[in-house]
């Protein structure tokens, strides 16, 4: 009876400490050896996990672990405590000042990745296309083939990807600047969430390497990463000009659940959460800005300009990158 | 003295100890996220998430194609199981190789693989759009894309059930007369029926459930796995919560009445 007392409290004993292993933080770190935990927007995948991520690990010294996926949809799991990076970097502000105040109280702007329109090179409309994307044909045509019957046009969802939102907003502002009739703007996107032309984020991107669709939203970065042919757009339309902000902001669309959202420059802002390896968060946000850095997003396919610093409390070693 | 007490405290080895103890770890483990959600989620929430405008549809998109899937399963996938099963054909190995293959990839693979085949551009695809289907964003799709997830789970589970009947029975039904076909309605499907509506319950949970191929092919339209996704990304996890549970309500009963069923059918 005895023995199998014992046995039993040593039987609970090694459960909890299984369970306790399992509910453990794996995140903590020491100091001599702190992590940059990056939540970013999906689009920044292959140039943090390729290029600037094992860059800054093996510079700086500090442990690098990035994780991408919507914006806006990280923004959501960082306010739940789902998720806990000690860095953030969104496309648009947007995400991030969802978390303000309770995460930070900051964010700096450094890099610009205007929107596009890539094209399928075996689709009947290529030629066409690629004549547009020349200069050969002017930009207008662009939209009465979006418009035209039969045409596959991809984009993503405005409800939930700054992507899907910014558009939607620029062929509501070209049609505007370009004087074609307003009808081309329901005419091209149809509904808000249109069944016929939107796709989550992971499956446009594979339609379109598989050819399965003859054109589709895209960041420029995307584009040049993915060696897909693209049009590239005036700054006045593009959202990659942060000087033109209040152009941008005369588009607008209203979201499925009553929100109005009006055009913003799509920017790469980057911020760093709580204290948790603060240091490493900081020198990551700061690689960014320095040299290197621009010179990786410059070579991805991003715009680079002098770094615009919002907000409060920005921690001085990223203040003074240089 | 030791007749009174539990069996499990009669056990005398450490080894019978630790299995005790993962058991009941590996259990806590499993049980744990649906604890967390019941915790998680009040009931005036799912009423709140439900009572959304267009709430409801998910959940009818849902069990619609989910029922459509696992008809198509049985219909094509019982006689498939059978012959993997009870065939001694070598091409049928080859044929069974190749199944293995496809059943069992993983579905956002699937779901790529499947905007090869079946894209607009596509022959395939160009095929379907002379009968006016698209595997694109459609309720078409969502089936395909719940079929090819649900398969393996139907398929082998079927084709297990089949490798395991008698062979002395059927031989005695030939002798007796019976044709393939009347040896597979009298004999084998009847012996195998707990068990095949075992697996068929399992893939009923894997289809309603379906995500990776589905993302990929029927972002549209929103059955409840796409709702709590997309629910999660515009709202947050509080909101999609509600989906989730949802999603279980609907999903579990089928399984688990069919795996007590098989149960008892087996004694």
């Amino acid at each position: 009876m005895k023995s199998s007392r014992i046995r039993m409290v040593v039987a609970t004993g090694v459960s909890a400490l299984v369970l306790g292993a399992c509910g453990a933080s794996t995140g903590a770190s020491p100091v001599s050896h702190q992590t940059a935990n990056v939540a970013y927007a999906g689009s920044l995948q292959l140039l943090n996990e390729g290029t600037i991520g094992p860059a800054f690990a093996t510079t700086s010294g500090y442990g690098y672990l990035g994780r991408g996926a919507g914006s806006f949809g990280l923004a959501k799991e960082i306010a739940a405590g789902e998720i806990t990076p000690n860095v953030f970097e969104s496309i648009g502000a947007a995400p991030i000042t969802e978390l303000e105040p309770s995460k930070t109280s900051w964010y700096v702007s450094f890099a610009a990745s205007p929107i596009v329109v890539v094209y399928n090179p075996h689709t009947s409309y290529a030629p066409t296309l690629a004549k547009i994307s020349q200069g050969k044909l002017p930009l207008s045509r662009l939209f009465s083939l979006l418009d035209s019957k039969g045409f596959l046009l991809g984009r993503t969802n405005p409800n939930t990807d700054p992507q899907g939102q910014a558009f939607y907003e620029m062929v509501e502002l070209a049609v505007g600047r370009m004087h074609l009739p307003s009808s081309l703007v329901k005419g091209i996107l149809g509904a808000l969430d249109n069944p016929a032309e939107v796709f989550s984020e992971t499956s446009l991107e594979s339609r379109l390497e598989a050819g399965q669709l003859d054109a589709a939203s895209a960041f420029q970065s995307q584009a040049i990463q993915l060696h897909l042919p693209y049009i590239a757009l005036p700054a006045t339309i593009n959202f990659g000009d942060p000087r033109l902000a209040k152009d941008y902001a005369s588009a607008h669309l209203t979201l499925t659940d009553g929100t109005v959202v009006h055009g913003v420059p799509l920017l790469v802002d980057a911020t760093v959460l709580g204290h948790h390896d603060a240091r490493a968060a900081d020198a990551f946000v700061r690689y960014q800005l320095r040299s290197s850095g621009r010179r990786a997003f410059i070579h991805a396919g991003y715009t680079v300009f002098e770094p615009i610093f919002v907000g409060t409390d920005v921690p001085r070693s990223v203040r003074n990158a240089d | 003295m030791q007749t009174n007490v539990h069996p499990l405290l009669r056990r005398t080895s450490w080894a019978s100890w630790l299995a005790v103890a993962s058991t009941i770890v590996i259990w806590l483990v499993l049980v744990g996220p649906l604890v967390t959600l019941l915790l998680k989620v009040s009931p005036s929430e799912i009423v709140t998430a439900l009572r959304q405008p267009g709430a409801l549809s998910p959940l009818g998109v849902s069990i619609g194609s989910a029922l459509i899937a696992l008809l198509i399963l049985v219909l094509l996938g019982t006689p498939l199981a059978y012959t993997l099963a009870r065939s001694p054909r070598r091409g049928v190995r080859w044929l069974e190789a190749g199944m293995l293959l496809m059943l069992l990839m993983p579905p956002l693979v699937i779901g790529l693989l499947l905007v090869f085949m079946l894209g607009p551009l596509t022959p395939l695809g160009g095929l379907l759009a002379h009968v006016h289907l698209s595997a694109t964003n459609t309720f078409f799709a969502l089936i395909v894309a719940e079929v090819y997830e649900a398969a393996p789970y139907y398929v082998l589970g079927a084709q297990s059930t089949f490798v395991g009947i008698d062979q002395g029975m059927l031989d005695q039904a030939s002798l007796l007369g019976d044709t393939p076909r009347q040896r597979f309605f009298r004999i084998s499907l009847p012996l195998s029926l707990p068990q095949l509506t075992s697996s068929l319950a399992i893939a009923w949970a894997r289809a309603i459930g379906a995500f990776g191929a589905v993302i990929i092919i029927a972002y549209h339209p929103y059955g409840l796995p796409m709702q709590v996704w997309t629910t999660l990304n515009e709202v947050g996890l509080q909101r999609a919560l509600p989906y989730a549970l949802v999603l279980l309500v609907v999903s579990l009963p089928f399984p688990l009445l069919a795996f007590f069923w098989s149960r008892r059918a087996r004694g």
